[in-house]
């Protein structure tokens, strides 16, 4: 097996600083390679958030190693765990997390304006991925005047915008009707088709089914889901 | 210059203005306030100052004038019973012009000046004035313009001519309406012949009392020796009996210093002289450059006060600011919790806001002199107040202007950038 892209080593995260604190994850170990559609599942309250925000380097775990492409960024200063964020990971949120005063480019072009290459040269590409998502004869519109659907795809094409290791997806179909959920996803199955790495968080046991390889989150360890 | 990684933040700051226009702009206005007010406030303050300068300035900043002061009359003079064959004896006399020329160094020139109320007639037509024994080089020294005719000359002087230069204000009074010059009148019982007519340019204000000049400008200018050696310095009223004398030899000395630096020095000597001559300080003396640094002093402060007095409507302004920043944040929470797990740096984040608040007090600020040329013209038209607009004023309201958008950013950007990124995102 070849290198794993995210290697997780014995991670705790604690909430809270004084006693009783409480404990969410309990020593979780978790490898992922190259190009591997994972789901995770879980009860409401189980951690799974907590986990996806750490593999984001949203948040460093209290204790263990995070591994990822190969570099330790378990504890990272904040400017650090940006610029990662910025580069290496691609987030999807169950509520699309658009800014509402940029048009649907701009709001791709956000992570540009965080990192080294400049708007102007990646125009074309940011067209191209909204192209790609279905979304090329929306460009100047507002959030507000898509659908949710179209919302997604946008958060979808603004998570690619970096070229990022991993795709992290927190119930990405959870503010969809059905028929629009399988549209994202099969957006989402064409990008693992592509050779993406996609970690995402579901509900929906069918929805996690579509994943070639499910665990599931309980008391705080990781569980292996037979496919 | 700036990158173009800079130019995208700045465009992007810019981007969250226009998407709130109407907040922008109602942010704004306390800038637009505050630094209109400043402006308009910094050019009256100018304008004062320009118009102390010169009115002061007409007394001439080399001059030194002493004028005769009456003094307090003692009690029992004061009845009008005891009065009857008074004479009123005091001020500057003839050996304290004749100590000043020969004693005190450094002296350009002096010039004795005689004042007397005298009566001018033409035909039946009459008007109380005061005649100024001065002179020629009085009208030099003071900057009075000839608008037609001639000033007095030496060989007037010398003649003891019987010649006078009036201001046109007097012509009108004892309508006089064909060509003044030549034109005889008749002052007291002598009869002189105008030569010249002053430029209406009077002196006002704090010039005006300096020189004892009349207000209603019916000063009549003769030369001296005409006055000394025909008419004496002792003058009478009375009536019904009583009579009144006064005899002032000179009622001003004006002493015009050689070298500006030696001013205050020279008038401090002179000042030594005169209280040796006069216990009874009978006499006042005027120093224009004293008056002016004294006046110009008070000016400043005035100035001071009222700049900060609209300094305050900026201050107002710029907490206005950082109240809306405040309120932003908190309603754009979401937004910087996607900044940020998008890969915003805590200093982009700060970046941003103070992008929002410098742009906004800038304009602002642009806008606000605009205001300020508009009040300042306003006040102009409706007070007849002097105001001049600098440029370092407007300099002044600008750097103001971006310390306002600087100082109202830094919290709401401080506390923006502080958010925990994961909260941020979960906020509704
Ligand atoms: N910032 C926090 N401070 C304290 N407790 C927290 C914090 N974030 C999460 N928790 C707690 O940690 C536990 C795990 O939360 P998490 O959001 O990871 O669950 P989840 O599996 O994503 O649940 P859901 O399916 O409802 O989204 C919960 O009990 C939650 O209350
Ligand atoms: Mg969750």
């Amino acid at each position: 097996m070849s290198q794993p892209i995210i290697s997780l080593e014995g991670i705790h995260k604690y909430y809270g600083e004084v006693e009783p604190r409480l404990h969410v994850l309990k020593g979780i170990r978790l490898d992922v390679t190259q190009g591997e559609f994972v789901s995770i599942m879980g009860t409401s309250g189980s951690g799974k958030s907590t986990l996806l925000n750490l593999l984001g380097c949203l948040d460093v775990p209290t204790e263990g190693s995070y591994f990822l492409g190969g570099n330790d960024v378990s504890q990272q200063s904040d400017d650090e765990l940006s610029r990662i964020r910025n580069e290496d990971i691609g987030f999807i949120f169950q509520s699309f997390q658009l800014i509402p005063q940029l048009t649907v480019l701009e709001n791709v072009q956000v992570p540009l304006l965080y990192g080294d290459s400049s708007i102007r040269e990646k125009e074309e590409h940011c067209r191209s991925i909204l192209d790609s998502v279905g979304l090329s004869h929306r460009l100047s519109h507002r959030p507000s005047q898509l659908s949710g659907g179209e919302c997604q795809r946008v958060a979808i094409a603004r998570s690619l915008v970096n070229d990022p290791l991993i795709l992290l997806a927190d119930e990405p179909t959870g503010n969809l009707d059905s028929k629009t959920g399988q549209e994202v996803l099969e957006l989402m199955d064409s990008l693992h088709a592509e050779g993406r790495t996609i970690i995402m968080i579901t509900h929906d046991q069918e929805v996690a089914l579509r994943a070639q390889r499910q665990v599931r989150i309980h008391d705080g360890l990781v569980i292996e889901e037979a496919s | 210059m700036i990158s173009r990684k800079k130019k995208e933040l700045l465009r992007m700051g810019l981007q969250s203005l226009l998407g709130y226009p109407m907040r922008t702009v109602l942010t704004m206005l306390g800038v637009v306030f505050g630094v209109g007010s400043v402006i308009a406030m910094l050019a009256l303050g100018a304008g004062a100052e320009k118009e102390l300068l010169q009115e002061i300035g007409r007394l001439g900043i080399q001059n030194i004038i002493i004028n005769s002061v009456e003094p307090e009359q003692p009690e029992n003079n004061n009845s009008s019973g005891g009065r009857r064959g008074w004479i009123n004896y005091y001020g500057l006399k003839f050996k304290d012009h004749r100590q000043i020329v020969e004693t005190i160094p450094g002296i350009e020139r002096v010039l004795p000046v005689h004042l007397s109320k005298k009566k001018a007639w033409n035909g039946s037509r009459w008007i109380e004035s005061t005649l100024f024994a001065v002179e020629p080089d009085y009208f030099e020294v003071f900057g009075l313009e000839i608008a037609s005719g001639r000033a007095l000359s030496p060989q007037d002087e010398e003649d003891l001519a019987r010649v006078c230069v009036v201001r046109s204000g007097l012509l009108q009074e004892l309508g006089i309406y064909e060509d003044p010059i030549g034109y005889v009148l008749t002052i007291e019982d002598q009869k002189f012949t105008i030569v010249g007519v002053l430029s209406e340019d009077r002196f006002q204000g704090y010039a005006q009392k300096a020189l004892v000049a009349d207000a209603r400008s019916s000063e009549i200018y003769v030369p001296y020796q005409t006055v000394l050696k025909r008419q004496g310095t002792r003058s009478f009223s009375g009536s019904a009996g009583s009579w009144e004398a006064t005899d002032v030899e000179l009622n001003q000395i004006v002493v015009e210093v050689e070298d500006l630096d030696q001013v205050i020095l020279t008038s401090r000597t002179i000042e030594n002289l005169l209280s040796r001559n006069h216990p009874e300080k009978d006499y006042e003396m005027i120093v224009p450059l004293e008056v002016l640094a004294q006046r110009r002093k008070t000016q400043q402060v005035f100035n001071i006060a009222l700049v900060a007095i609209a300094s305050i409507s900026l201050l107002v302004g710029g907490i206005g600011i950082a109240n809306i920043m405040l309120a932003t944040v908190t309603e754009r929470t979401r937004e910087i919790g996607v900044r940020r797990a998008l890969g915003a740096q805590k200093r982009h984040i700060i970046a941003q806001f103070l992008t929002e608040t410098t742009t906004i007090s800038i304009l602002g600020g642009v806008l606000g002199i605009f205001l300020g040329f508009g009040l300042v013209q306003i006040l102009v038209i409706f007070t007849g107040w002097t105001a001049v607009i600098t440029p370092i004023s407007i300099l002044v309201a600008l750097t103001i202007s971006v310390a306002v958008g600087i100082t109202s950013g830094i919290y709401p950007a401080r506390r923006a950038a502080a958010l925990d990124p994961i909260s941020a995102l979960r906020h509704q």
